[in-house]
């Protein structure tokens, strides 16, 4: 089983080229999926998140792994679509209106797939309709909403409303992040929650989910 | 100035503070403080968002952002630098206009519709982002030129304000002096950081090229204002809300070189060195200082280690402070009570020998309530004399 240690010692040290090679290989010696996924991937990003928190990666080594995890994500998710493993979480994920600020939020993105959710990430200077609509037709599990600026969290607080008024707000958990944006501002607006990054989004995003 | 009664009403105790407090000009008090040595009150400079200015304005009763600044005894006058006679900045179809690198740009209105409205220019495009090779970048020809400005009226443009008031010469938000900032805008923020990484020889190019023009453009704003700039100011953010974006080796093996020679230039011309970065920066600091700088500017209270008591502590007898009032909480969210503690607390660990500049930590935001805006000036002069 040493190439699953190698693929989770290529992604804590963000190298892509590895990661998607070895993934490669490890398919070909007919690991399963799941196991890459988790005994490698999933475990390598867990170990990223760790160092990112206490400072001793920032954000061009979180960006790297991300990036690495993207890479085996190509050639994993075809292979566990067509198995029935379900993906641990549907996620939708935005910047909000006014505001096109998306390093923190791609790397989120990245790093939720990577933890294995389905992610869809609606881009920046979202609209709360465009949000709530694709809440509507996707039914995700989270609905993740990111800003950079002050003024624009406000819109933060357009989609939670929406959300109430189509009365969708019951059937999804919101997290909200970014710069200007604490627990004490995620309580004002009524969401579920807030993370201050990525590894910690993850964290808060599965135990709602029970994982 | 409107002199109707309720104007003078609402001046009436920013007046009483000032008129006890002031003894010197706001230059003396302003280079006093970055000297670390104890001035009459407080030194105070301001940054806030234009619909702030104007919302302060109407309620004071002034007639001009000038005058506001006059009356509410900020110290501090921007110089925006020399004026611009390059080609003019090329339009395309799609509303986006291309700035002084090349990079096309977007206006992006936030809180459309609602009284909080307003806009900042954004990046549409990063024109190096899908480049692939060095040699491609290598071909890349709107590289900013130092002749593309007319140096001739900044010393005037600067006298304006002297003898009375200390002259920042900021340049303008999108092409302040720095490194990474236009690097992120012409190769885009991910993946600059990705090459920080993968491509050290294409980010050591972009660098180069942004450097060069940096340093020949001082050059020439500084020999052209013949001692009429006070301050100078240079920016680049390498901090966020929960840690610095980079790791220190990183910004060693990239970016210390240049800031020290960013430095030294002003110094070689007597000027004093202002440095913008919001976020966490404390692990920077030390080397920020052996590079010779003198002020670091925004101590964004909210970012993680940036806490004014601490860093005062650690690092105030060897570099000057400015910043450190909140705009993403306390100001837009808080009560004016919560206000007035915030600049007590950062004066009574931060002002004592000098060093420290009041300001907040970036531009107060069109959401924070006026109330606000008028606590954190009258608690400026309340709790800032000497």
């Amino acid at each position: 089983m040493d190439i699953l240690k190698n693929i989770e010692e290529a992604v804590v040290n963000g190298k892509f080229d590895d990661v998607k090679a070895l993934t490669q290989q490890a398919l070909d010696q007919q690991i399963p999926p799941s196991d890459i996924l988790n005994k490698a991937l999933i475990k390598g990003l867990e170990r990223v998140g760790k160092l990112f928190e206490c400072q001793e990666i920032f954000v061009p080594e979180l960006l790297m792994a991300g990036m690495a995890m993207k890479e085996a994500l190509t050639l994993l998710r075809p292979i566990l679509e067509k198995s029935d493993i379900p993906p641990l979480g549907k996620l939708v994920i935005g910047t909000v209106e006014g505001d096109v600020h998306d390093i923190g939020k791609n790397i989120v993105s990245m790093i939720f797939a990577g933890s294995g959710f389905q992610v869809t990430d609606l881009g920046i200077d979202v609209s709360a309709q465009k949000f709530v609509d694709t809440v509507e037709k996707e039914k995700p599990d989270v609905l993740a909403l990111s800003c950079l600026y002050t003024p624009t969290r406000l819109a933060m607080n357009d989609v939670m409303k929406l959300l109430k008024e189509r009365n969708l707000r019951n059937r999804v958990k919101v997290i909200v992040g970014g710069a200007p944006i604490d627990q004490s501002y995620a309580d004002m607006i009524g969401a579920d929650g807030f993370a201050p990054d990525p590894p910690s989004g993850v964290r808060k995003v599965m135990g709602w989910l029970g994982k | 100035m409107k002199e109707d009664k309720i104007f003078q009403d609402r001046r009436a105790r920013i007046n009483g503070l000032r008129a006890k407090n002031e003894r010197m000009t706001c230059r003396e008090r302003a280079l006093m403080g970055v000297k670390h040595q104890e001035p009459d009150r407080i030194p105070i400079d301001n940054w806030m968002v234009p619909e702030i200015q104007k919302k302060t304005m109407e309620y004071f009763g002034c007639d001009s952002y000038d005058e506001l600044l006059g009356f509410l005894g900020v110290d501090f006058r921007n110089n925006y630098g020399p004026s611009y006679v390059g080609q003019s900045f090329k339009k395309h179809p799609d509303g986006t206009v291309e700035d002084l690198w090349g990079v096309k740009r977007k206006t992006v209105v936030y809180g459309k519709g609602t009284a909080h409205q307003g806009s900042y220019s954004e990046v549409a495009e990063s024109p190096l982002e899908k480049l692939q090779t060095l040699e491609e970048i290598k071909k890349y020809d709107h590289w900013a030129s130092p002749d593309w400005w007319d140096y001739s009226k900044v010393k005037a443009d600067c006298m304006v304000y002297h003898p009375q008031y200390c002259v920042i010469n900021v340049g303008d938000r999108l092409d302040r002096t720095s490194q990474l900032k236009p690097m992120m805008y012409l190769r885009g923020i991910q993946q600059i950081f990705l090459d920080m990484v993968m491509n050290p020889a294409i980010v050591e190019y972009i660098r180069d090229r942004i450097i060069e023009y940096f340093v020949a453009y001082n050059h020439r704003v500084f020999k052209a204002v013949e001692g009429e700039i006070d301050i100078f100011m240079m920016g680049d953010d390498i901090g966020g809300q929960t840690g610095p974006m980079l790791s220190l080796d990183m910004w060693r093996k990239y970016f210390k070189k240049a800031f020290k020679t960013y430095i030294d230039i002003a110094h070689q011309y007597g000027i004093p060195v202002m440095y913008h970065s919001c976020g966490d920066v404390k692990h920077f600091i030390p080397d920020l200082i052996e590079c010779g700088l003198d002020i670091l500017q925004s101590l964004q209270p909210k970012a993680t280690n940036m806490d004014i008591k601490k860093l005062k502590e650690e690092f105030g007898k060897d570099i000057t402070f400015q910043g450190g009032m909140d705009i993403q909480h306390v100001l837009p969210l808080g009560k004016p009570e919560d206000v007035k503690g915030m600049v007590k607390y950062a004066l009574d660990s931060a002002k004592k020998g000098g060093g420290y500049i009041i300001c907040t930590a970036h531009n107060i935001q069109i959401d924070t309530p006026i109330e606000n805006v008028v606590a954190l000036f009258e608690a400026y002069h309340e709790y800032g004399k000497y």
